[in-house]
């Protein structure tokens, strides 16, 4: 039996224990916020036994296999360093952390510790970014892609979380060096980091206020953000962030040698772009319908995950995913869901890309 | 002051959630009672102009208290020297912790930090909503005898969740500390400036309009008289640890609301579906969501089914007996009201 605590109680805490209780072999058996009513009120509802306030009480109270970090991410780093010294492996939500040099103290304590740990990184863990992975493992693009495209977008139209955010000049967004952009664009990055070599690609980044926002009167805030990358093999990347999109994209294009592919983790669809040669005018007739049985193959294969009760919310499936394969990295010594290294990558291209628009911005 | 009153027109109150729909009502009837200390505590100063545009046809003192509920120091601010707090802001959001946090949290935050010496009366807001109808027949009397319900959860309703959390709190709160409270539980509330067909009469999640409330009676009360209610919840002697349900007289039956409303607003197709046919879907989606382990989300479920579409009656007598209040808008001007103000969004749609 794997024992599980949780910091931090709330939206995310309630994701996290939801998909935890679903997994075999593991209980949940504290909670812990600094806000008491917070932390009794999701014991309550989820029948978990202890609740507490302080991280160290709990640590030194109950014995934890795995702790799940899901408070804001400022506190991640010391939250994990206590949870690492007192023996625990940890899962920290997205972003990891601050910025790289934290990333790299908590690896660095892991590893020491002969410990697990990993980042909140659940959007690569998808249906659809598996069967990519799948593809890409198999050489359907005949090797590492040339270019690769990320667009992770973001609605103002959720008014929870926009309302709170744009209400509140005192808001935890906005004290990080990325502000809203580092809450929410490390999925989006993290997808590019997979298929980059070398550890300090180069990063162009260009990031302003929408006019959506201006009109608001919300000039400090940045919500339109482009990023070209350039990693050590001449892969290239294009990184879209926006708040003002609609339809609000989530998607993933691989350009690659021999084919291509389109990952559209919104309505979990994974489109192949095979480089045939069709004859004359056969190549605007043969292609849409070769398209056609793609799209129609991807909407049985989502029903039938359906049917399977496989296909919980994309996020919370990929959720499910991502924690079941950390906990069987510790238990059954097999590789770690997410590389270091690609948490690392993620983290470093995040960090030049703030430190580009604040520059930016300055000047 | 009037006889019947614990503070005068001089004393200052405080109205949290004063931007929202109700909320500023509130403080337009509190100035058109005469009092001249009120301080909103909004979350943010901008999109004020509403609230200013009222102050300023008034000519008295107003203060827009910047704040959040979950700051201890804004409740201090926003609570000095207050009298009466008026308690409307509320959580909600989709989530349960969120609606916990800015419901409960918040609350005991203010509690915790109102000045005793000075605080008369603590207005918490609470919803129709929290009640069980489980021990009420069809058609059977809902009132503030009845009793909350127990099993939320199975309700799967973050936002009344967080309210009836939040009552439990102002109660144990009030045993502990003596706090001098009243809750109020408005029924629906609509009116210009809340373009929403409540879902008691039907839904559109599934592309087309499901006529669910068909012969029920809809608990409504227009904007004007909840917030007058509310306003003397703060004010009358003798009403100390009392609950009272808002809910206007005439209550139109849902068929007659939907029907008036098409010819009105704009017609749409409608499918209407008994109670027991659409209690049996919700019986299924329930056992679906349970075995899938959410998969679908429990959101039709039976207890919900019971409280918005079984259909009960509701009574207004113990707020006009005690309050003293009479709804100010009668139900057909309230309507008319509010269809013409549905009309112009359509039109500005299309």
């Amino acid at each position: 039996m794997l024992n599980v605590g949780i910091i931090g109680c709330g939206k995310m805490a309630d994701q996290h224990a939801t998909q935890i209780q679903k997994i075999p072999g593991v209980e949940i058996i504290a909670v812990c916020d600094k806000e008491t009513l917070m932390a009794q009120d999701l014991s309550e509802r989820l029948n978990i036994r202890r609740h507490f306030t302080g991280v160290e009480e709990m640590l030194q109270t109950v014995k934890l296999d795995v702790v799940h970090i899901t408070t804001p991410p400022q506190s991640h780093h010391t939250l994990a360093k206590l949870c690492l010294e007192s023996g625990c492996n940890v899962y920290v939500e997205k972003p990891f952390t601050i910025d790289t040099a934290e990333a790299e103290d908590l690896i660095g304590l892991a590893n020491k510790k002969n410990l697990k740990i990993t980042a909140g990184h659940n959007a690569q863990f998808t249906h659809a970014m598996i069967r990519m992975r799948e593809l890409v493992r198999n050489g359907y693009l005949g090797g590492k892609p040339i270019h690769i495209e990320s667009h992770y977008c973001y609605d103002f139209g959720d008014e929870s979380y926009a309302k709170a955010l744009l209400g509140d000049n005192n808001h935890w967004t906005r004290t990080l060096p990325g502000s809203l952009l580092q809450n929410i664009i490390s999925h989006g990055i993290s997808k590019i980091a997979e298929f980059l070599s070398g550890d300090n690609p180069t990063v162009i980044a260009h990031g302003f206020t929408s006019n959506f926002l201006k009109n608001l009167g919300e000039n400090d805030i940045i919500d339109e953000v482009r990023v070209i990358v350039q990693d050590e093999d001449s892969t290239t990347a294009y990184f879209t962030f926006s708040s003002q999109i609609k339809p609000v994209p989530h998607q993933l294009r691989l350009y690659g040698r021999k084919n291509s592919l389109i990952v559209d983790d919104d309505h979990q669809i994974v489109i192949k772009i095979d480089d045939k040669d069709y004859k004359s005018y056969l190549r605007y007739f043969l292609p849409p319908f070769q398209y056609a049985k793609q799209y129609v193959s991807n909407f049985s294969g989502n029903f039938v995950k359906f049917l399977k009760n496989d296909f919980h919310l994309p996020n919370d499936a990929a959720l499910k995913t991502l924690i079941e394969s950390f906990y069987s990295a510790i238990t059954q010594s097999v590789p770690l869901p997410l590389t270091y290294r690609e948490i690392l990558l993620t983290s470093r291209i995040m960090d030049q890309i703030f430190r580009q628009i604040k520059t930016e911005n300055i000047s | 002051m009037k006889d019947d009153w614990i503070i005068n027109e001089s004393d200052r109150v405080l109205i949290t959630g004063a931007n929202g729909f109700i909320g500023s009502k509130v403080f337009e009837i509190l100035l058109e009672y005469g009092f001249t200390k009120v301080r909103c505590l909004v979350r943010s100063s901008k999109n004020l102009s509403k609230l200013e545009r009222i102050a300023d046809s008034s000519k008295v003192e107003v203060e827009f208290s910047k704040g959040n509920l979950l700051s201890r120091e804004d409740c201090l601010q926003a609570s000095k020297g207050v009298s009466v707090i008026y308690h409307l802001a509320a959580g909600v959001e989709k989530s349960f912790p969120g609606c916990f946090l800015n419901s409960v949290v918040a609350t005991r935050n203010l509690l915790e930090v109102a000045e005793k010496q000075t605080l008369k009366r603590f207005v918490n807001i609470s919803s129709i909503a929290v009640y069980s109808n489980e021990n009420i027949p069809r058609g059977g009397l809902m009132d503030e005898s009845c009793e909350v319900d127990k099993k939320l959860l199975e309700r799967y309703e973050p936002y009344t969740y967080g309210k009836a959390k939040q009552d439990e709190l102002v109660l144990e709160y009030s045993k502990k500390h003596n706090l001098p409270y009243v809750i109020v539980r408005p029924s629906v509330v609509f009116g210009p400036g809340k373009a929403k067909i409540t879902d008691r009469i039907g839904t559109d999640t599934f592309g087309v309009f499901l006529h669910l409330g068909l012969n029920n009676r809809i608990p409504l009360t227009y904007v004007d008289n909840c917030a007058e209610a509310i306003v003397l919840a703060g004010l009358k002697k003798g009403i100390e640890g009392q609950v009272f349900i808002i809910v206007d007289d005439d209550l139109p039956k849902s068929r007659e609301f939907l029907s008036l409303y098409k010819r009105k607003v704009h017609r749409f197709f409608s499918i209407p579906v008994p109670y027991p046919a659409w209690l049996f879907f919700n019986i299924l989606w329930e056992k679906y969501a349970k075995w899938s382990e959410g998969q679908l989300p429990p959101v039709f479920n039976r207890r919900s089914c019971a409280v918005y579409w079984k259909g009960n009656t509701y009574s207004n007598k113990k707020a006009k007996r005690l309050l003293g209040w009479h709804p100010r808008v009668q139900m057909a001007e309230g309507l008319k009201r509010f269809f013409v103000f549905m009309r112009e969004k359509e039109s500005k749609k299309c």
